[in-house]
């Protein structure tokens, strides 16, 4: 497929995720504050600096910061300019994705600039934020059903499980973020409704509880559970599986072929996983280690632009001498980015 | 909320149960006073191939039409069915107003506009084939070498150059207009690169869905083979050497550019890739496009980029939007360009006097269709008559399209006049006038109820091997009581044409 259309892809579905994921951190946030007594700068201050804000200016105060992180149009992170940029995405590439997806993403844009977001936002916040979350799965759903499953899904279902690793992340460290702001405090027991409503906002409560962990405390054995576990979908382990899955597919090598660097990051990001369980990536610190599974994120990420998109043509080239040619579209192609 | 939820009930049942008389559709409907009127012959009389569409739509009452017509809305702006206003830094996008009227058009008229424009493309094809070989036509004196040879759309890099398949405007959008006595006249050919079918194949879909009775009584001929049409259209005319199928892409200059919505559009439904500059390169005078798995050889470009835009090395350099040795390419004969370059010299306003002539001079044969008459400044004669009568006729730029740059003389102030007089002196070559046409009328919904509303008529042709003229074409209406501008950025609407066939 073309490159630029590929990138589209992957950024429309990184952003629709991205959303969802926003949505639910400051849901985690808002309920974590219900219970708890919180320094004021500590209440929100996190969900900014979990998003890479680092020099907000204003005060961090509740309704300023949920309203940043909800509408505003010059924060790249906000639900509204996610949406606005996977909607803006999808319309570029209007030609790959189905037309039931695209009414889905442009319905939803519309209806986040329209009144009727707005009215429940200030009315019902969490019915809000559940609509937020909602609306991914839905044109995840509807595209698991309209779109040809070729290299553009693929490149879709890579977008929203790197994206959501990342994000996963983020969730798990608002928490010590917010409740254990020192390393030295990982693993006190603190209270368990705690950790209950982390994992409900995850949508992970239930598969959780299914797993028997008797011998650790129940914040490290959530901690293995939305990094490690295999199964469950939004753990940073089962979403680096699934991009490499989705890395596979894109790459389609005939058998006996090497694999190519993006995948080479993806297995090393799964070695590192397997090599450790979560009394290691504790001892080295939990805030490290999930800095780690970002970092890695990003790297991920970047190779992922310099194999597929930057059209470095000259990687299989059809004729000889292609090299002159791939000079002249790189130059062009970074003059209009 | 969703247009897709909600029943839509049936005409015929609307019928059985009559609104009150005055709130019917076509109760208040008075036609204007000069024009002729596309559905009535006088006041009530409707012409024979619209009298059951008038009853079927006028058994209407006012409330019904307009809960439609709020669905239908709906579903241009849900399908994000829209062009985009460049003064918003995003880039606000607006929905092109769509009036659910449609326009009828009679398949016997039809039979005769469809004639006449196969015959003026054919010509407007030799022609172009002409200027760029042996120039016989201007030569033998029929049209002034000057005038197209300075005209701005002359392409020197098209001479003695045979474009695959012989064939130059592969797709032509003619705009027709029809005068106070019921004549369609061409009012000027869209040789380049025409934009607006999209919304004649939505407005159908559309139409289908708030209409589904009226199309199960009608027989309304169907556009929605065009993708299909075109797609096999430039395959017929893909370079020697191009693989089977050959490979086509559509070349746009990208999300920001007004048409973007139907470049989509085309895209999907011919199954065609839709790329940007950035997205080819040429190699060997060869174009190829920079796919995940390396490049790809392209054989055909639908391009909706001005020839001075394609190609940096060719023509304005400052291009970003297009392929650097595209021309060198094209010129090899390794890739077809639809339409071909330098086409713009046949749909220069100052050459479109002379179409009818080149049906003469090319096909010995009287045009079908005739031009709106037309004064040429660059004439000494011509030019002192429109000097003394600008306050009677409409002047236009040779160079602007889209309404721009055009005097309309029995509604411009005396400064506005004087102006146009300047101008006009100082470079004549540059102005064309023609007498004000009062445009035909179509009832329109407006505030005020169904009201008349100028209109003209753009069919569009596609050419291969072989020319397909869809049948219908898009109805631009001016939706400004009493203006005679129908084009979208001056404030125009478009509505679904519709030639008849008959009724069941």
């Amino acid at each position: 497929m073309i490159s630029r259309v590929a990138e589209n892809c992957f950024w429309m579905s990184r952003y629709l995720e991205r959303a969802e994921d926003t949505a639910r951190v400051l849901d985690v946030n808002h309920a974590l504050l219900l219970d708890l007594d919180v320094p004021l700068e500590q209440q929100w201050r996190p969900v900014l600096i979990i998003s890479g804000i680092h020099d907000f200016a204003q005060e961090a105060a509740a309704e300023v910061v949920q309203n940043y992180m909800t509408w505003d149009e010059d924060n790249p992170c906000s639900i509204a300019a996610s949406l606005a940029a996977a909607r803006e995405n999808a319309r570029i590439i209007r030609e790959v994705i189905s037309a039931e997806m695209w009414e889905r993403l442009n319905y939803y844009h519309l209806w986040i600039q329209g009144p009727v977001a707005r009215e429940l936002y200030q009315k019902n916040r969490s019915e809000f934020y559940g609509q937020v979350r909602r609306i991914n799965p839905l044109v995840h759903g509807i595209a698991e059903g309209t779109m040809a499953h070729g290299e553009a899904w693929e490149f879709f279902q890579f977008g929203m499980y790197l994206e959501r690793a990342c994000q996963t992340a983020r969730i798990l460290d608002v928490k010590y973020h917010t409740l254990l702001p020192t390393s030295e405090d990982v693993g006190t027991p603190i209270d368990n409704a705690q950790w209950v409503a982390i994992l409900m906002s995850c949508s992970g409560y239930e598969p959780y509880t299914k797993r028997q962990r008797n011998s650790i405390d129940p914040g490290s054995a959530v901690a293995d559970f939305l990094i490690l576990d295999r199964q469950f979908p939004r753990s940073v382990r089962h979403c680096l599986a699934e991009c490499l899955r989705a890395a596979r597919g894109i790459a389609a090598r005939e058998p006996g072929e090497n694999e190519g660097e993006v995948e080479a990051h993806l297995c090393s990001a799964l070695e590192w996983l397997d090599n450790n369980d979560i009394r290691s990536l504790i001892r080295a610190g939990l805030h490290e280690s999930l800095t780690s599974v970002v970092t890695r994120v990003h790297a991920i990420g970047d190779v992922v632009r310099r194999t597929y998109f930057e059209a470095r043509v000259e990687a299989r080239p059809p004729v000889e001498r292609l090299q002159t040619a791939t000079a002249n579209g790189m130059a062009q192609s970074q003059k209009q980015s | 909320m969703m247009l897709h939820g909600q029943a839509v009930p049936e005409i015929a049942r609307m019928k059985a149960e009559p609104a009150s008389a005055a709130d019917r559709l076509f109760s208040r409907y008075r036609g204007h006073p000069a024009a002729f009127d596309e559905f009535f012959r006088w006041q009530t009389e409707p012409h024979d191939h619209c009298r059951l569409l008038v009853d079927k739509l006028g058994a209407l009452d006012v409330a019904e039409f307009q809960q439609r017509r709020a669905g239908a809305d709906l579903t241009f702006v849900n399908q994000g069915i829209t062009f985009s206003v460049y003064s918003d830094r995003r880039g606000v996008e607006k929905i092109f107003p769509f009036d659910l009227i449609p326009r009828p058009v009679a398949a016997s008229e039809w039979t005769k506009v469809e004639k006449g424009l196969l015959q003026r493309i054919q010509a407007l094809n030799l022609f172009l084939h002409d200027v760029y070989h042996e120039q016989r036509i201007l030569r033998e004196g029929i049209i002034p070498a000057e005038l197209v040879l300075k005209s701005k759309g002359f392409r020197p890099e098209m001479m003695n150059f045979e474009p695959p398949g012989r064939q130059y405007v592969h797709v032509c959008g003619t705009d027709l207009v029809r005068d106070g006595e019921g004549n369609l006249l061409v009012l000027e050919d869209n040789g380049r690169t025409p934009s607006g079918v999209s919304y004649v194949l939505e407005n159908r879909v559309v139409m289908k869905k708030v209409f589904p009775a009226l199309f199960e009584h009608c027989r309304v001929k169907r556009v929605e083979d065009y993708p299909q049409r075109l797609r096999n259209a430039l395959a017929s005319v893909a370079p020697n050497g191009a693989s089977d199928p050959p490979f086509m892409v559509l070349l746009s200059p990208g999300p920001y550019n007004s048409a973007y919505f139907e470049h989509s559009f085309l895209a999907r439904h011919m199954g065609i890739e839709l790329t940007l500059g950035q997205d080819l390169f040429v190699h060997d005078d060869k174009v190829f496009l920079k796919t995940t798995h390396g490049p790809r050889r392209v054989d055909v470009i639908y391009r909706r980029l001005d020839d001075d835009f394609l190609d940096p090395e060719a023509f304005r350099p400052d291009s970003l939007l297009g392929v650097p040795g595209l021309m060198r390419a094209y010129r090899a004969g390794n890739v077809t360009l639809a339409n071909a370059v330098g086409t713009g010299v046949a749909d220069d306003k100052a050459v479109y006097p002379f179409v009818e002539d080149m049906i003469r001079f090319y096909l010995s044969e009287e045009p079908v269709l005739k031009n709106v008459p037309t004064y040429i400044c660059d004439r000494d004669q011509d030019r002192a008559y429109v000097l003394d009568h600008l306050d009677e006729l409409v002047v236009k730029s040779v160079n602007e399209s889209g309404g721009y740059g055009m005097l309309m003389g029995p509604f411009a102030s005396a400064k506005e006049r004087s102006d146009f007089a300047t101008a006009i002196k100082a470079s004549p070559r540059n102005y064309i006038a023609q007498p004000l046409v009062m445009l035909s009328t179509c009832p329109t919904w407006t505030e005020d109820g169904l009201a008349p509303r100028h209109v003209d008529l753009r069919p569009y042709i596609v050419s291969g091997r072989s020319t397909w003229v869809l049948p219908g074409g898009l109805t631009r209406v001016a939706l400004k009581a009493g203006s005679m501008v129908v084009n979208s950025s001056q404030g125009g609407g478009s509505k679904d044409t519709w030639v008849i066939e008959g009724w069941r």
